[in-house]
């Protein structure tokens, strides 16, 4: 019910929409409308509850942003791609200021850069972390 | 004029027997600002779930706390089998919720016992604690373990509740719930712990919305979100919970919340071992998955707990996503500790009842070429460089 309504919301913007699962729907879109699509979900009362970072390789040249919002029993799902070299998007904390430990994790994890964020000291990695390494990109090793 | 110092506070200790790292800037005694840095119990789990095989995930990802240890492995579990398309047997779900809620009892119990020491009512602290270990030992005898239980196979659960075990939790139950009438009547009438908590931290439900507050501490200032009733998972929909929610939005309502979830959590208990369905303990289930990404969105003692997983269609995960609700709530410390005394802090942080090891989760130990395993040996030394470089 109201995902079928934030579904004509967002189709404005929509590339891509699914409905994986029961209460859930994923909304492709790009980089460019992310600000504005945030901006609508927030004032007709959606919460973010995370956000996620894939990685799908060198070889795919992709990487993939979740914003996952939720209201009730339903989620939705922003997904923003970014080129695997260059990953970044922008800040969502003018909209949502809690958003900004999300995106810290983010940025240090994947090596996303987050456009704007208010802070961008590490914030679960040690200061005198090697910058070059991104914990949870694919390429990074566990031994 | 009164001059502005930055008070830093953690990482050891910062109100609790757990690592962050606050810093507080200062006025007098009057907080005016506040930042934080996790990180301290970092372990590097999301990313070593992508190494291990579905089975030995849960293990690892019951080991991301210690206190709801449960929860994660059944927000894991869940997930899991909604990918695979299996859902297991009535009983093995009731008694999931059974262990939920009987881990909720202990968390709460535990945290009462934290919030008193911090308020100097040490004598509180004592009474929470030893009833908790009463709760302890019903896991004990229900499971085999008192803080990992192990409870959760994918596709249904390892443990069954006999004669004896349920004799046991009914016992516990009333015996708890004699000693929380107890506890009620302390946080709501006792004048000392009332000065310490009544008016403390008030936070409004504008306030919740805007910083994504979950869970008791969302609940204290009159937003009702649960997701054992706004989403029911597991048995929960057999056996539904009354939500509790107070309005006034202090650290008053956040005890009384707690305190009163305590006797619902003793209602669902005894309701569940009084209809517990038969049939079987467990389904099978296939050892790989099958392609695709799930959400798993479970009520932890803490709030909401949110998982997002991702299978590639092998026998590991391609991404494992935890979102604990102690990352959520923390906001809500750095913004209501402003303003009010420096003696408040410890109280409005542990308001949140905030779990570390559950917000840092995941260390991925690296060398500055990004080759090698770092060894204990290095490990310390590098500790001991660190150190010596801050000094």
């Amino acid at each position: 019910m109201t995902l079928d309504k934030m579904q004509d919301r967002l189709k404005i913007w929509a590339e891509e929409t699914q409905t994986p699962e029961a209460n859930r729907l994923d909304v492709t879109i790009t980089v460019g409308n992310l600000l504005a699509a945030v901006a609508v979900l927030k004032a007709e009362g959606w919460y973010l509850s995370a956000i996620t970072g894939l990685d799908y390789g060198h070889d795919a040249d992709r990487m993939e942003v979740l914003y996952h919002f939720c209201f009730g029993a339903e989620t939705l799902t922003l997904r923003v791609s970014a080129p695997h070299d260059t990953p970044s998007v922008p800040s969502i904390c003018h909209l949502i200021p809690p958003a900004v430990v999300f995106e810290r994790e983010l940025a240090e994890m994947f090596g996303i850069v987050v456009v704007g964020i208010p802070n961008s000291d590490h914030l679960f990695l040690p200061d005198d972390w090697d910058n070059r390494v991104f914990p949870l990109r694919k390429d990074a090793r566990l031994e | 004029m009164t001059q502005k110092f930055t008070l830093p506070v953690g990482p050891q200790h910062p109100a609790l027997k757990e690592p962050g790292h606050f810093e507080f800037t200062v006025e007098g005694e009057i907080v005016t600002g506040a930042t934080v840095r996790l990180g301290y119990a970092h372990r590097g789990i999301e990313k070593a779930t992508e190494g291990r095989n579905w089975t030995q995930d849960i293990y690892l990802l019951e080991r991301i706390c210690g206190i709801c240890s449960h929860v994660h492995a059944l927000a894991f579990c869940l997930g899991v089998e909604q990918l695979a398309g299996v859902t297991a047997p009535p009983r093995a779900q009731a008694i999931r919720v059974l262990v939920a809620e009987l881990e909720r009892i202990h968390s709460h119990l535990l945290w009462l016992g934290v919030a008193a020491h911090e308020a100097g009512f040490d004598t509180l602290f004592m009474y929470a604690w030893r009833d908790r270990e009463t709760v302890m030992d019903a896991l004990e005898t229900l499971t085999g373990n008192r803080v990992n239980y192990s409870a959760n196979l994918l596709g249904g659960v390892k443990c069954d509740v006999t004669s004896a075990s349920a004799s046991q939790i009914y016992h516990a139950v009333d015996k708890l719930e004699e000693r929380t009438r107890h506890y009620l009547d302390v946080v709501m009438n006792d004048d000392l712990l009332i000065q310490r908590t009544r008016g403390v931290g008030v936070m409004t439900v504008e306030q919740v919305d805007q910083m994504g507050v979950m869970g008791p501490t969302a609940r204290a200032s009159g937003v009702m979100r649960d997701i054992r009733c706004i989403a029911p998972y597991s048995a929960y929909v057999e056996f539904p919970i009354q939500p509790i929610v107070e309005t006034s939005g202090d650290l008053q309502a956040r005890f009384i919340v707690r305190v009163k979830e305590l006797f619902e959590s003793y209602r669902l208990i005894r309701t569940i071992l009084d209809h517990l369905p038969d049939g079987d303990l467990k389904t099978r289930m296939p050892r790989r998955i099958k392609a695709g990404e799930t959400i798993s969105r479970v009520e932890a003692p803490r709030g909401e707990l949110f998982y997002f997983i991702k299978s590639n269609g092998t026998d590991t995960p391609e991404r494992v996503k935890v979102r604990t609700p102690t990352l959520c709530n923390l906001a809500s410390v750095l913004t209501l500790a402003v303003g009010r005394q420096v003696a408040d802090i410890p109280m409005i942080l542990v308001g949140i009842d905030p779990c570390f090891s559950c917000n840092d989760r995941a260390v991925l130990l690296l060398d500055q070429s990004g080759e090698r395993r770092w060894t204990w040996e290095k490990l310390r030394q590098y500790g001991i460089d660190f150190y010596r470089r801050q000094q």
